[in-house]
């Protein structure tokens, strides 16, 4: 069997749990995080989150820079940047973030909440346009 | 490649539990236990109980230690905490304070 040896592997800023993992409790700091196996708790971190085809994350909440999902999830999710939900991934729970997107081959149940352009024949400033036209013919 | 790295920037509030191996370079505060290997790097702070195949501590580490196999506290290491194993070395320039049982 390996023996266990420290290697200078400088700074490691990276973060995996492992496919044969299971973490119970909070996860939060620097850096990316990868899940392969599995983690019931709290994801708070600054940085990239990636959810494995395979993995399992239940918590309240997850946040992260960007997070792309691949596994299941079930939790609230609050990204800086884009949520990505690739086909096969299994999400329940509301997701927010500059971006969303859901690949065919998705389940997801849960509200988005991402801030975009409407179109103008749905954004406010149509509909005040129409109102005025409409005052206007009265 | 360790299956389950922390990363330095990390910390772990809770209880990791694995059938691979672990490098912890950031914060674990709880318990860590793993099938194989258990590698605690230089800057890494546990405060937990740690349990492994084999176990080999360069950070600090605070909690009791039980590995079927060996614990290195190399140099540099800072070890508060019971040591159960087979088979310990402790490096010059380790710092540690408990009980070595080896189990004899």
């Amino acid at each position: 069997m390996a023996q266990a040896r420290t290697q200078s592997r400088g700074d490691v800023r990276e973060a995996r749990i492992g496919s044969g993992a299971r973490v119970r409790g909070r996860i939060h700091g620097d850096g990316a995080l990868l899940v392969e196996g599995r983690v019931e708790g709290d994801v708070v971190i600054v940085g990239d989150l990636t959810i494995a085809a395979g993995a399992n994350v239940e918590s309240d909440t997850v946040e992260a820079d960007s997070v792309t999902i691949a596994g299941t999830l079930e939790g609230e999710v609050i990204a800086k940047g884009p949520v990505r939900l690739v086909a096969g991934a299994h999400v329940r729970g509301n997701l927010r973030g500059s971006a969303v997107s859901i690949e065919e081959g998705v389940r997801f149940a849960g509200r988005l909440d991402c801030e975009f352009d409407l179109p103008p024949e749905l954004s406010g400033a149509a509909h005040a346009e129409e109102r005025g036209r409409a005052g206007a013919r009265r | 490649m360790a299956s389950t790295v922390i990363g330095a920037g990390i910390t772990i509030e809770g209880e990791i539990t694995t059938d691979e191996d672990v490098v912890v370079a950031g914060t674990v505060r709880g318990k860590v236990t793993a099938k194989e290997a258990v590698t605690i790097e230089p800057g890494a702070v546990v405060e937990a109980d740690v349990a492994g195949s084999s176990l080999a501590i360069a950070g600090s580490l605070t909690g009791n230690v039980t590995a079927v196999e060996r614990v290195d506290l190399q140099s540099g290491s800072r070890v508060i905490g019971n040591v159960k194993a087979a088979r310990v070395t402790i490096a010059d320039g380790a710092q540690f304070k408990g009980n070595v049982d080896m189990d004899v």
